[in-house]
């Protein structure tokens, strides 16, 4: 059985910059992550799912059809775009509502209505959307991709410029739509904003398919890989020679007089280790920093192993 | 927290999706400065045409056509058509906003269409009320009045499927149908009668003199092709802004 979303050996370039190279993978109902460094090639992905561009080689289908050519499959597709941009000069209901009536709703002052509703905006609300918080135009983004009951709905960034309450708000709306058979394609390039979807993962890096699967299998080898730390301390050799006598850390780099790196493959037994050494030296902790826990180096790892 | 809930979706109704769409380019073209500009070009054709009725001009009819081809059909017309119509899918191209029209299930042809007449229908009284207070006031009664409305429809409607698809297909549309209307037009189109046909103006300048029985330059374009040409033109023009459409990326 064809899976909602089929992607297949697809590659897209621009010019001599290849966005996206021989990536393969499905999708079926549910909430699928998108994650990936800026510059991964997520938007290029997801723009060739909505048919907004075309691949340069292998095949996008979406619920059997290509959504470059079949103009029907717009009407089952909801985007909610990067751009921040919208039609300024109109309100969020007019806007929502000339998304209602292209899309043939029947009811599309209704339906208008209450897809604002679901994102927590007033319908009745006369200003122009040029007026709105980044955070605002992004939720009426997302009323726009919902107006019309769509069952592939691709959000790209969409929780860029919520507020914490708005951002569990849309976390909850996304996993109620993937609960309810919907097709939720979600790109990030934060980690922890992935993890709450709690979710499916595709990892996009440099263009290629890193990894998918569960995010928390992913999530554990992230967490399996070395971890390069940063220490200082007033007594910092002795610290360190504390955690080599726990076994803690695999080597030690002395960078200075208060300064010392550290690469430990467990960091929560490593975390445990040096609040117990310090306090057995008496030695006081200025910082311990991770030097490669973002997600970048991630991302580099996953590359890389 | 729901989500809206589920209805069939259908094909939108034509007048539905069209006249929304007509609405929204009608209201994202029209912004105050673009109007205010040319309202103030225009109102400069009414102070010369007023200027020209009270020269007590010889022949207040050549001088009327005259000036409504140099100034009216030359400058204002083109240039007026060319902000609008230019802008009209040329601004949601460039600022993004175009996916939100081209992701439903609308046909392309609808959103040209919309873009065009919503082009027409802001350009054409912005250009033709001043024109034709200008021509009045020349004096030359009105066989002017009436060659000046029919040349400078048949001017818009041909500028007008000429820039919505300039707009859709460059970037700085402006810049290059400025560089169409002064360099092309204005110059090398001067240069014999058959170049003068490869330009608009010398098919709004051929209904004017005809109905006004004066002679301009270049103005010997028979009947049926004075009128049919900007029209070609322009449905050519919507033609391929309709397949430039499909076709492009959309960012």
């Amino acid at each position: 059985m064809n899976a909602p979303v089929e992607v297949t050996d697809v590659s897209k370039w621009f010019g001599p910059l290849v966005a996206v190279s021989d990536v393969s993978f499905r999708i079926e109902a549910g909430v699928t992550a998108l994650l990936g460094p800026n510059g991964a090639g997520k938007s290029t992905m997801l723009r060739m799912l909505c048919g907004l561009t075309a691949p340069a080689r292998g095949t996008v289908r979406v619920f059997g059809g290509d959504p470059r050519r079949d103009l029907a499959l717009a009407g089952r597709i909801g985007l909610v775009p990067q751009q921040e941009v919208v039609f300024e000069s109109l309100s969020a209901f007019e806007f929502v509502r000339l998304a209602a009536v292209l899309q043939g709703v029947d009811d599309p002052d209704g339906r208008a209505v209450a897809a604002l509703a679901v994102v927590e905006l007033d319908p009745a609300d006369p200003r122009p959307t040029a007026s709105y918080s980044k955070g605002m135009r992004q939720r009426v983004k997302v009323a726009q991709a919902i107006v019309h009951d769509p069952d592939l709905i691709v959000l790209d960034e969409p929780l860029t410029g919520l507020d914490p309450r708005q951002r569990l708000h849309m976390i909850g709306l996304f996993q109620q739509l993937g609960a309810a058979g919907k097709c939720v394609v979600v790109s990030s390039h934060v980690l922890d904003e992935v993890e709450r979807f709690g979710s499916r993962v595709l990892v996009m890096v440099q263009g290629r398919l890193a990894a998918e699967g569960d995010f928390r299998a992913i999530r554990d080898l992230m967490d399996d890989r070395p971890h390069r730390i940063r220490i200082r301390s007033d007594k910092v050799r002795e610290v360190v020679t504390g955690l080599l006598g726990e076994h803690a850390v695999l080597a030690v780099r002395i960078d200075g007089p208060d300064t010392a790196t550290v690469d430990t493959a467990e960091v929560a037994r490593f975390r445990h280790a040096v609040a117990v050494v310090a306090q057995q030296v008496g030695a006081r902790l200025h910082e311990v920093t991770p030097l490669d826990d973002d997600l970048e180096s991630v991302f580099r790892y996953l590359v890389g192993r | 927290m729901t989500t809206p809930a589920s209805a069939p979706t259908t094909a939108p109704r034509t007048p539905g999706a069209l006249a929304s769409l007509y609405r929204l380019m009608l209201s994202t073209q029209v912004t105050r400065a673009r109007v205010l500009s040319l309202v103030a070009l225009g109102l400069v054709s009414v102070l010369v045409g007023l200027a020209i009725g009270r020269s007590g001009h010889a022949d207040p009819l050549r001088a009327g056509t005259r000036f409504v081809f140099v100034f009216g059909l030359s400058v204002l017309v083109p240039v007026a058509t060319l902000v609008f119509a230019s802008a009209s899918l040329g601004d949601p191209n460039e600022d993004g906003t175009l996916v939100y029209l081209w992701l439903r299930p609308v046909a392309r042809w609808k959103i040209v269409a919309a873009a065009a007449l919503a082009s027409f229908s802001v350009t054409w009284p912005i250009v033709t009320i001043p024109l034709v207070l200008s021509a009045a006031l020349t004096g030359a009664g009105g066989t002017l009045v009436a060659a000046t409305v029919a040349a400078v429809t048949v001017s818009v409607i041909g500028y007008v499927g000429l820039f919505v698809a300039l707009g859709l297909r460059v970037k700085r549309a402006l810049v290059w149908g400025l560089l169409y209307i002064f360099i092309w037009e204005g110059f090398v189109a001067s240069a014999n009668s058959t170049a003068a046909r490869l330009a608009i103006r010398s098919y709004g300048r051929s209904v004017l003199t005809r109905a006004t029985g004066e002679t301009l330059r270049f103005s010997e374009i028979s009947s049926p092709w004075q009128w049919l040409v900007p029209i070609v033109v322009c449905t050519a023009g919507l033609a391929y802004a309709t397949w430039r459409l499909s076709h492009q990326d959309i960012t």
